[in-house]
């Protein structure tokens, strides 16, 4: 469930919300009855809320997100992670970052927040608006792929892939972080990324391949989009 | 060619339902057919070939069901139910219909009731029908918890939440058992109505084992237990169903088997199963979970009906643990019986599989040794739990942890080294020539001599187990190669590709036959109107596929090699194809040239399955080095060494891949996962990543995975599941072989250990 802190303030329209528009924002009238129970303060607001015909459909949010240099638009609830807004509320979708876990366990929809790794499942698409997005298509594409991209595939580093865009985005990180990282230190940068294929092996030998010349390529993709 | 019929020949080959593999017999033709010659003659398969999806799978932009996003597509959610055994008395949906934004909602019982003229097409119950009036139905009686009881559609994901929390279930909530445990004793709530126990199979004379056992040197009586596994597909089980309300629908879905959901989406939707298209491009993970829509597929299909609009219907991750199938569990209790020269004498085992509503599944003791004599009970002992479903390799790393843990026991008992134990009793040469080189391999000279000697609080040890497995193919896929005048060159079947490379090996078998690159053969996989194909269970995938590509592909170049000859001016059968030149008669024709010259239709051809492409039945020995620290209880893995037999190896990168993933998926089972119930409370306590442990990057130890390129076999052999059978013993083996204490039930846990450690302990 959404919390209320440190929202919307790449927004000016949405800072101090408040917690009657924050009620709203979260909107839909179930929402508002599960809420009540869960955020259990009593207070202003709260009447209109549990109030199913009061509410209207959750307030939607006109929100910016620089992803891979684009500026995209999309509308949200307050309460949208960035990975649904890529996801489900963009248009067309950024569907690179897989919804596995939704809990911030699985890593498969690791994104880079201004170049930091992080789970977009426990991002709110709100609070990733002023921050620089990027997601496993940014890094390179089918014909023109990342150093650390052509790497999984050479080294067979993916099976059934559904989890592939994470790691290839953890390792990125990692190898950006420390281009001359150890297999230790990247089995430490993936163990918030999990495979059932059980890829792992190959990850590591996909991360050694790719080390020293990842840091080259990133390079490049940030002139390719200061350039833009 | 011959007037007279061909000649027939019987052969058995594997039949797959649901993922559970039994052998039939079937008749073929008894002509020679295309072979794949020796198997280091090749110039693509038998090499380490990247897989053809890779680039769009590392880039994001391949798509999987769960990324489908169709205009005007509703978000579909599942309300379970929270109790393990429950009449569900009434749904009040009222205050979710007021959710702005949600479309449709749909209940089991609605199901039920719209499918019940199906189910009593008799004639009392169609004149009932004409009447209007129907005898009411009796309350949807749910018997596990996370079963499927309602469902909504709405406009986003976060709005289907809303609704899903906003309906109201009344339950009366009826008495459960979980636990074996609880469901063996005699007064246990009924799960299926009759008893909790049902009789599977018994096999063997009880009298002779019973008389043998008494003439042992030694015996060892032991109980095994494993625990449930869960798939955790990453991909969760799931549709988008594109229905609109008219005469056909498309179906997005993540599967093993294209083919089995046309019939199921058909029936849903009350369309005629030719109108139905199923697509699966890509698919993250099934383990023999997933076959046909399921219940989510087909409350899927009842909300786009009623909104009249597409509906995206992927389980969320809590009800893929309670809903989507697992690994049945098992209870073995065995007594075994040796002589001094290591010869197994008697097994007798009862054997319980645990497979919740479900049947479980286990395979039969002493499962690969042979004992002079045997005889086994085995029983479904139902709980109120979700059915199990086929699970890699179904059956066997259960009944394999088991054995390989006994045949160690008496091994240690008698003081033979465990390696020379199994060869003893075990027929087959492949298994020697597997564990010597298994043993070689991963230095077992180095393994203690008394378990638990050495010092110092950190003790290693070396374990050993094997396993077998089926993998052979039928014929159930029509393949069709189609060569251009412009040289482009496709190959399309509707199987599907699970992670295993069919991809890869269906252009590779193409471009091998025509003497081409992999880049210039593209493949069309995952699609119903394509040709048929069976489901990816049982590892039959690759040896029904295959040989029906190569097929293909021979009768295409046969054909081309006709329409050249003039060209050439040569005779047909003196044409090649090689290195991407068509060459006959000391002429050559670049590809694009030669196909040049093909009439206008370019060519067109299909293939089938023929005996002698493929082949059944697999060996696989593994090696197990761990590291055991005595004051934590904590077991850390150190290096696997497995061996297996795969005839001939397709693409050895892949199959490398598969070992690999199998034998981590084995360390899974043997250490850290485990569904863990509540008995009080009827429910899964673990239904999430964070307290599932599944193995991560900091447990992964070496991995040797080593194609045993002995067995010669020119005909393939599907090798998706056996590595995952002997890791989980071999590493309970080490284990013993490090601390000297015995774990025989699994996971291996460092409580489990340290109890072991106690004065009074030895085992738990």
């Amino acid at each position: 469930m959404a919390d209320d802190k440190d929202r919307g303030k790449g927004n000016p329209s949405l800072r101090n919300p408040g917690r009657r528009r924050f009620l709203k924002g979260v909107g839909a009238v179930g929402a508002g009855a599960a809420l009540v129970d869960k955020l259990a303060l009593p207070g202003e607001g709260l009447a209109e809320a549990a109030n199913p015909n009061a509410v209207p459909a959750g307030a939607k949010l006109k929100i910016a997100l620089e992803i891979n240099g684009q500026k995209r638009q999309a509308t949200v609830e307050s309460r949208t992670t960035l990975l649904s807004a890529m996801r489900d509320h963009l248009e067309p979708a950024v569907s690179g970052p897989k919804l596995v876990c939704d809990h911030g366990t699985c890593g498969a929809c690791t994104v880079l927040l201004d170049g930091k790794p992080v789970y977009s499942c426990l991002v709110l698409a709100l609070d990733a608006s002023t921050k620089k997005i990027t997601t496993v298509e940014g890094l390179g594409s089918a014909d023109k792929l990342s150093v650390v991209q052509q790497a999984f595939v050479e080294k067979d580093a993916l099976m059934c892939g559904f989890c592939t865009p994470g790691f290839v985005m953890s390792v990125t990180a990692c190898l950006n972080a420390n281009p001359n990282a150890t297999v230790d230190q990247v089995r430490a940068a993936c163990q918030g990324n999990f495979c059932r294929c059980g890829t792992y092996p190959k990850i590591f030998e996909a991360a050694m391949a790719a080390k020293g010349t990842q840091h080259a390529w990133m390079q490049t993709i940030e002139n390719a989009v200061k350039g833009t | 060619m011959a007037d007279t019929a061909p000649k027939k020949k019987k052969i058995r080959v594997p039949k797959v339902v649901n993922g559970i593999e039994t052998m039939v017999e079937i008749e073929v033709d008894d002509t020679g057919g295309p072979a794949w010659g020796p198997n280091d003659q090749h110039t693509l398969l038998n090499h380490r070939l990247t897989r053809v999806d890779g680039p769009v799978k590392v880039s994001g932009a391949a798509v999987y069901s769960y990324d489908v996003r169709l205009p005007g597509m509703l978000y579909g959610r599942i309300l379970r139910s929270p109790h393990a055994h429950a009449r569900v008395k009434k749904i009040d949906d009222s205050a979710a219909r007021r959710i702005p934004g949600v479309h449709a909602i749909a209940t089991v019982q609605g199901l039920r009731a719209r499918e019940r003229p199906d189910k009593a097409a008799g004639a009392d119950a169609s004149a009932k029908a004409a009447r209007g009036k129907q005898p009411e139905l009796p309350p949807h009686e749910v018997r596990y918890e996370g079963e499927p009881i309602a469902a909504v559609a709405a406009i986003s994901p976060e709005i289907a939440d809303d609704a899903i929390h906003a309906l109201r279930a009344d339950f009366e909530v009826l008495p459960h058992a979980v636990t074996a445990d609880a469901a063996i004793k005699p007064d246990a709530p009924k799960v299926l109505g009759e008893g909790n126990l049902e009789e599977k199979e018994k096999k063997g004379e009880l009298d002779k084992v019973e008389a043998a056992l008494k003439q042992c040197d030694a015996i060892v009586e032991a109980e095994y237990r494993t625990q449930t596994i869960h798939h955790t597909c990453l991909e969760t089980h799931g549709i988008v169903v594109d229905y609109r309300g008219r005469d056909a629908a498309t179906v997005y879905a993540s599967t093993q088997g294209t083919f089995t959901i046309p019939p199921d989406a058909a029936k849903a939707l009350d369309l005629d199963e030719s109108r139905i298209t199923a697509i699966v491009e890509h698919m993250g993970g099934g383990f023999g979970a997933k076959w046909g829509i399921g219940m989510e597929g087909k409350l899927g299909c009842e909300l786009s009906r009623q909104a009249k609009a597409p509906v995206k219907m992927m389980l969320a991750r809590h009800d893929e643990f309670v809903t989507a199938g697992n690994r049945s569990g098992s209870w073995q209790k065995l007594k075994a019986g040796v002589a001094k020269d290591g010869t197994l004498v008697a097994v007798q085992a009862r054997q319980y599989r645990l497979g919740g509503i479900g049947a479980g599944s286990q395979a039969g003791q002493p499962y690969v040794y042979s004992a002079v004599s045997s005889y086994r009970e085995v029983y479904s002992l139902h709980t109120n739990v979700d059915s199990s479903r086929a699970m890699r390799a179904p059956g066997h790393p259960q009944a394999s942890f088991a054995i390989e843990s006994l045949m160690d026991e008496l091994a240690y008992k008698i003081g033979m080294d465990p390696v020379q134990f199994r060869k003893k009793n075990l027929k087959d040469a492949a298994y020697h020539r597997q564990l010597d080189r298994g043993a070689k391999e991963i230095g077992w000279d180095r393994r203690n001599k008394v378990p638990g000697e050495g010092a110092g609080p950190l003790k290693r040890g070396i374990g050993c187990g094997v396993g077998t497995w089926g993998g052979g193919g039928r014929p159930q896929c029509k393949v069709t190669v189609t060569i251009a005048r412009d040289g482009a060159v496709n190959v399309s079947v509707g199987t599907q590709d699970l992670g295993t490379g069919t991809r890869t090996y269906t252009r590779a078998i193409v471009a091998e036959e025509l003497g081409l690159k992999i880049a210039d053969v593209r493949e069309h996989i995952g699609n119903s109107k394509l040709g048929a194909a069976n489901g990816s269970g049982g590892s039959t995938t690759a040896a029904s596929l295959s040989p029906a590509v190569k097929d293909a592909a021979v009768n295409a170049r046969v054909e081309m090699a006709s329409k050249l000859a003039q060209v050439l001016q040569a005779k047909p059968e003196e044409v090649s194809f090689r290195g991407g030149e068509v060459t006959a008669g000391g002429k050559s024709l670049r590809w694009k040239q030669a196909c040049a010259a093909l009439p206008a239709t370019g060519i067109s051809a299909h293939g089938e399955w023929k005996p002698g492409l493929s082949d059944n039945g697999v060996h696989g020995a593994t090696f197990a080095e761990v590291e055991v620290d005595i004051e934590t209880g904590h077991v850390r893995p150190i290096k696997i060494v497995h061996v297996q037999d795969v005839g001939l190896p397709l693409n050895r990168l892949a199959i490398e891949s598969q070992l690999n993933g199998g034998i981590i998926q084995s360390l899974g089972m043997a250490l850290w996962e485990g569904r863990v119930m509540d008995e009080r409370l009827g429910v899964m306590v673990n239904p999430s990543f964070n307290d599932y442990k599944l193995p991560g990057t900091l447990e992964i130890p070496e991995i040797v995975a080593l194609i045993d390129d002995a067995d010669t076999r020119q005909a393939v052999i599907g090798v998706g599941e056996p590595a995952l059978i002997p890791t989980v013993g071999a590493v309970a083996n080490a284990v013993f072989n490090a601390s000297g204490v015995r774990v025989r039930e699994l996971p291996i846990t460092p409580d489990k250990i340290l109890m072991g450690l106690q004065p009074q302990g030895g085992t738990t």
